[in-house]
Parts: structure tokens; sequence; C-alpha cells
């Protein structure tokens, strides 16, 4: 598509909601406007959490993601085949117009050994060579969660299994989902644009700016009192927590108007600092998370 | 003859696993377990905020984060000399039950039922691989459409979850204290309704639909018993005014229940993946598995709901891949009564957060029964902070590797399994699923060179 108008990120995520998106995707697949697309769902080192929070996924649901919006070829958490005839389903995929959607580093360290997927043809298939393999041909590669995106934990100094993001194995451009874990949205949203229009207009590092233009800092309910200078001095205040190192001035996203798990709270609703797990460097450049009066003296 | 099978990867667990088995007369003759990735997160917490511990260590896990944040704070608390008001406990207790409503139910409809039950072939995610389904269509179809229904209540857990954690997975709520935030009228309703609602799905449609698969596939109580060893470090118990809602630290061995040793622990990496310093090595002989092998009293021992609901006197059937299943289903009921006595019994607006400090030099250890079995964390603290961190998971101790010549929980668990079709060995999927495997749990350990028995606790 053309290159859109982005000087207004809020008239972009109010004209292009996760909701809006997907229903639009859904009557342009029922009128056969659109054809269903393949997604695949890759699982690397890492916890499994990303596919956990998509199950949390409400409007569309996992069930409508499913059955509506994609054909859901592959995922390790899932599919009810195991085994061979498992992994002959992830790699038939090949070939054929499919989203690669990738949760988890990819660990390079002895050439992969430390993350093994499945066996293909009886012969050990590490997440590199999975990543590598799907990653090259598929139509569209989203990396979801920090670890996909950067490394995240499970690249956490001193990085004993030499994590990257999966970005570093693929010369190619990835749609970056940073967050630990991805919100439901933020994938839902990013794959419903992906069907309609194509690749969603990304940031300069390649994440959508639906999702990741504003800090949460700027769009903090707590925000006048940092204005005035009203600071908590430990969790459980209802006050601002930029002085207990609140990491939501440098980390862009959406989490105080979307809020988490049904919309019902996020981190800073809960009386605590935003740890900064949506942003690149999370978590070794976000630590301490939890201190007391970053600025106090001595 | 003797056939050898391989099962990579076995799908719906958490992380990968790899199954090898011997078959011989169509009965499994041996087998192992084996954990096929490697984090090394206690190599990570080295060096670390110790108070950071307790966000960062629920990454090792997407499904049971919030177990992690229990025993990290446990430790903690522990090494600090802390001990939390009746109210923080209360409210980090919540979090923690609500986390087991999300896992039971997301374990057995999306993990387990496949097994079980044909879900629509015309999505590519269920398309099967054996031909083992027995149930009436009608009732099938019944069974597959509440696969379905389930996603909004297991979603509700993790919504209830968020109410006073923030997010889920990997909440903020859980710290020392017990919890960040306070508990409020409106959000006490808001838990009360929801678990009620979840509650009736629990009771009317999931329970009824465990004991139908359990007609119908009998002999999976004959199959799976293993050691018969249970062990549970307690979870919702000892409180001051509400006694223990559901179970001691407890185990039992050779027909006997007895008082839990922490003590008693030792972890052993003979056919790991672990070099005689602890360190990761890839090239070790006879090494099969990222898992190492905790034992306590020195031999293997199960972990998790069924240990729990043997140990408590809730559920005493057997010990087999039925029971561990139906005990998983029927937990599910008794958290959620657990959690309404809980949320009955809060005080609104009781701040538990205080300015914590961390010690100098100390050590401590959390122990805490979690979805999936016994949960150990132990820290050391020097210099301020963290100079040893050891974890070791539910999953450790039903997947672990073997010692000597014994066999690992689950491993056990398979050996004399039948095995109809070598082709498609359904059976061995049922077994190691009954034990509800998180493999990102069983192996991101490294000691750093210490055994488990050698720490001394204040």
């Amino acid at each position: 598509m053309d290159t859109p108008d982005l000087q207004c990120p809020y008239q972009e995520s109010r004209l292009k909601t996760t909701s809006s998106l997907v229903n639009q995707a859904k009557s342009n697949i029922t009128n056969g406007i659109l054809k269903k697309r393949n997604l695949v769902w890759l699982e690397l080192n890492g916890c499994s959490g990303n596919i956990i929070s998509l199950l949390n996924g409400q409007d569309p649901d996992f069930q409508y993601l499913i059955t509506q919006m994609t054909n859901f070829i592959y995922s390790n958490s899932l599919i009810a085949a195991e085994g061979t005839a498992a992994i002959d389903q992830l790699f038939s995929v090949i070939g054929s117009d499919y989203i690669l959607a990738v949760e988890g580093a990819v660990s390079l360290k002895d050439n992969g050994a430390y993350n093994i997927i499945g066996r293909n043809n009886g012969k050990l298939v590490t997440g590199l060579e999975a990543v590598k393999k799907l990653g090259t041909s598929a139509s569209y590669v989203i990396a979801v969660g920090a670890c996909a995106t950067h490394g995240g934990v499970s690249a956490a100094r001193p990085n004993p299994t030499h994590c990257v993001g999966i970005q570093s194995v693929l010369q190619r451009k990835v749609i970056k989902l940073p967050g630990c874990p991805c919100h439901p949205d933020w994938f839902m949203g990013t794959l419903a644009y992906t069907l309609l229009y194509g690749e969603s207009p990304l940031d300069n590092r390649d994440r959508p700016l639906m999702f990741y233009s504003t800090t949460i800092h700027e769009r903090c309910p707590r925000r006048s009192y940092f204005d005035r200078g009203i600071f908590a001095s430990k969790l459980g205040e209802e006050t601002c927590m930029f002085k207990i190192g609140c990491r939501g001035p440098v980390t862009p996203i959406d989490c105080p108007v979307r809020q988490w798990n049904g919309h019902v709270n996020w981190p800073i609703g809960d009386d605590s600092p935003c740890i900064g797990c949506a942003q690149f460097g999370f978590p070794d450049a976000m630590e301490p998370f939890i201190s007391y009066d970053t600025t106090r003296e001595g | 003859m003797t056939e050898k099978i391989t099962i990579n990867p076995v799908t719906r667990i958490s992380g990968f696993l790899e199954i090898e088995a011997e078959i011989a007369n169509n009965l499994v003759v041996n087998a192992q377990t084996k954990g096929m990735m490697f984090r090394g997160f206690e190599k990570m917490l080295l060096g670390r905020n110790p108070f950071d511990a307790v966000y960062f260590t629920q990454r090792i896990c997407g499904i049971c984060s919030t177990a992690h944040s229990m025993a990290s704070t446990l430790a903690l608390e522990n090494a600090m000399n802390f001990v939390p008001t009746e109210q923080g406990r209360y409210l980090r207790d919540i979090i923690h039950g609500c986390e087991f409503l999300q896992n039971h139910l997301r374990h057995f409809y999306q993990y387990t039922i496949p097994d079980f039950v044909k879900l629509p072939e015309e999505y590519p995610l269920f398309k099967v691989d054996h031909m083992d389904y027995r149930l009436p269509k009608k009732l099938n179809d019944k069974i597959a459409k509440d696969y379905f229904d389930s996603l909004d209540f297991s979603r509700r857990a993790h919504q209830m979850l968020a109410i006073l954690g923030g997010k889920a997975p990997h909440n903020h709520g859980i710290f020392i204290g017990g919890i960040t935030s306070q508990a409020t009228i409106d959000k006490i309703i808001s838990l009360k309704s929801i678990l009620s609602e979840i509650q009736t799905f629990i009771n009317e449609i999931m329970i009824p639909d465990v004991y139908e698969i359990a007609n119908y596939y009998s002999e999976y109580y004959h199959i799976g018993k293993g050691y018969g060893n249970l062990l549970s470090y307690g979870c919702f118990y000892n409180y001051k005014d509400l006694g223990t809602l559901y179970v001691n630290p407890l185990v039992y061995a050779n027909n006997t229940i007895s008082v839990f040793n922490p003590d008693d622990i030792t972890q052993d990496n003979e056919y790991a993946f672990f070099d005689y310093k602890n360190d990761p090595d890839i090239q070790k002989q006879h090494a099969y598995s990222w898992v190492k092998a905790p034992r306590y009293n020195n031999v293997p021992f199960e972990v998790g709901p069924l240990a729990r609901q043997w140990l408590s006197g809730e559920y005493r059937h057997g010990i087999s891949v039925m029971d561990r299943t139906i005990a998983r289903v029927l937990e599910a009921g008794k958290i959620a009564s657990v959690l309404k006595i809980l949320i009955d019994n809060l005080i609104p607006g009781v701040s538990v957060q205080k300015e914590y400090v961390v010690p100098e030099k100390s050590s401590g250890r959390g122990l805490v029964d979690t979805t999936r079995g016994a949960l150990g964390h132990w820290v050391y603290i020097d210099d301020g902070k963290i100079s040893f961190y050891q974890i070791i998971t539910p999953s450790a101790w039903n997947l672990s590797t073997q010692t000597g010549n014994m066999k690992g929980t689950a491993e056990q668990a398979i050996i004399g399994a039948p095995v109809s079709n070598i082709s498609s060995p359904v059976e061995i999927g049922r077994i190691i699923r009954s034990f509800d495997p998180c493999v990102s749990c069983a192996t991101h350990v490294y000691t750093g060179g210490e055994l488990i028995n050698s720490i001394q606790v204040v």
C-alpha cells in the first residue's frame, strides 16, 4: 500500500483497531474477496508464553483465529498430531503461501543444539534450522514477543546458549512485536492488517505503528502526578512510579489504553512499575525492575 | 524382537520433549524421556538484584509463570526473615489459585482431550494421527464443543489473575509481603462473579467430561502407574485463622504417608547434559536429557494434582493415567472452592507493601506446590546481589533422568505399558501427558557447581 499519513497515531489506531480490522478480514473472507491464508506458529527457545497469551485473546479469540481467519497449520502446544505426523505437517507448508509467527529466541550455540524442536526423517531439527527454512519462504514473518524480536530473557546476560532474535538469522523483513508476553491484540491486529492490506505501517525498527507509536508515559493515567511531582516511594502507591524505576517513559506501547486480560488491569494499574517488557533491551537494559527511589542521594 | 520408537516432538505440552521407547511383544520394555531445550536461568540470575528474581524467574514458563513468582517471593522472604500478613498471603494465594484454574482447564481441554476426542478435522490443527477414538459421535461432538467453550473459562481465570496481578502471563502482583496492590470492593465482587461462572463450568461440564472419557478408556486405570511415590510441598495450607484449606507438606511411599522434610531432597545429573562442575556439556557420554534427577531419600517421586489429591485425602482411587487426569479435573473444583473461601476473607483497602531492604548477605528457600507439583527456589545473597540461585521444578521431578539403574518417574510409568500399534504409539503420549509436562520449566537448570543438599538455609 501507499505510505500512509502517520502524523497522528491516535487517528490511525482509531481507524484500525484490532476488532474492526478482524471484522473486515472476516467479511472479506466470507465474501470471497480474500482467501484464508495458512498460518504457522513456531515455538523456539523460550517459555511458550506467547501462545498462552494468544489463547487469552478476545474479539477475536483463538477459535475465531483458527476457524474463520486462517488455516492454522502448526503449534507445538496445540496440534493434535505428534512426532513425525506433526513435523511433516509443519514443513508441508514450504512451497505454499503462508504467514510465519515465531515465539522464542534462536539459540546459536553449538549450531543450535540447545533447542531441538523435533525430528525430521529421524534427524534432529534445531530451532535455528527450522526458523531459517520456514522464515525464508514465508510470505510474512512476525516475531511475537521479546525473545523472538531481540532475544529477550532467553538472551539475558551472560546469554548461556547464545540466543538472538530471529532477525539475526533471516535476511528479510521481520515484523516485530516486542512484549513479554505479546498482547493477543497486538498479534491479532497485526495479522488482520496483513490479511487485509499486506504489511502494516511500521516504525524504523519494524514495529507496527498502530500499537507501538506512543510511549506509556505519554498516555499514562498517572501522568498528572508526574507533572505535579508526586512520586511513589514504594510499590502499592497510587501515584507516579517514575522514581521507583518505571520504564513507561522509554517504552512505546499502548498498555495504558488497551490494558490486559480483557482490558481489566495492567502493571501500573496494579501499583507496580512498568518493567519495559515491550521495549528492545528487555530485560538487561530495563533492570533493576524493583528499586526504592532511584533519585535518592547516597 | 525389540523395536525402538521415537516420538519427537511430543506435542500438546509446554516446551520440547522426545520419548524413546523399546518395545517387545507390544509392551514397552525400556523408555527415556528427553528434555530438548536449555536456557540457563540460574546462571543468568547471578549478580542481579534479588528483588528482580520475582519478575525474572516467571519468564522460565509461560503457562505457569505465577508459580515462579510464588517460589521466588517465598525464598526472598525467607532470606529476609520476613513474615507476611495473613491478608498478604490470602491475596497472593488467590492469584496463585487462578493460575491453577487456567492451567487445569487448558491442560485438560487443549492438551489432553485431543488424545481421546476427535476435534473437527476440517481444521489442520486437528488432523489425527491415530485411530483409537472410541466415544459415540454425539458424545464426541459434545466434548469437542466443550474444547472451544472452555477457552472462555481459562481466559476468565487469567482475567481474575490480572484483576489482582496486573496481567497474565507474567504477573506483576505477587511480591514480598503479598501483592503490590490492595483488594477493593469492586475487585472482590469481580473475582466472585467470574469465579462463580468458572465453578459452574468445572462442576457441570468439566468433571462429567472426564468421567465420560474414563468410561470409554477404562484400561487407563491400569496403565502408567510408575513407582507410586507421591510428594507435595503443600499449598493453601497452615493459615493462622483458616488452617489448611488444601494440602500440607507430605510424602507417600511404601503405603505410608509421612511428613515432608526439605533436607532429604537431592539432585543428581548422572544422565543429564552437565559435567562434574554442573556446566552444560552437550558431548557428555550416556547423557540424554537436559532434565536432571531430583530425588527424595534417594528415590524418584511423582508430584502434581494426583499426589496432592491423594495426600490430602480428597481422592484415593488409584495411581494411573486416568487417575492422574481425573485428579487434575477434581482439583480444579477443589481450588475453586478454596478461592471462594480466600476471597470471602479479604479485607478491602489493606496495604501490604513496605520499602523493603535487600540483605547484604543471606540465603533462603521457597518451597510451594504449584499447578504441576512441587516447586523449589533456593537463593544465596552476597553483597546485596544474587550469588547463587537454584530451581527444582515439578517437571524436573516427573521427567527426571535415571540415576544408576533407577529410571525417572515418567520413564517408569511408561515401562510396562502396552503399545498396540507400533507405528502409532498413542498410549505413550497419553501416559506422558497425564503428568502435564512443562519442559521449558524442567530444563533451565544450571547450578554452578553446588549440589542442592549442600545448601544451608537460615
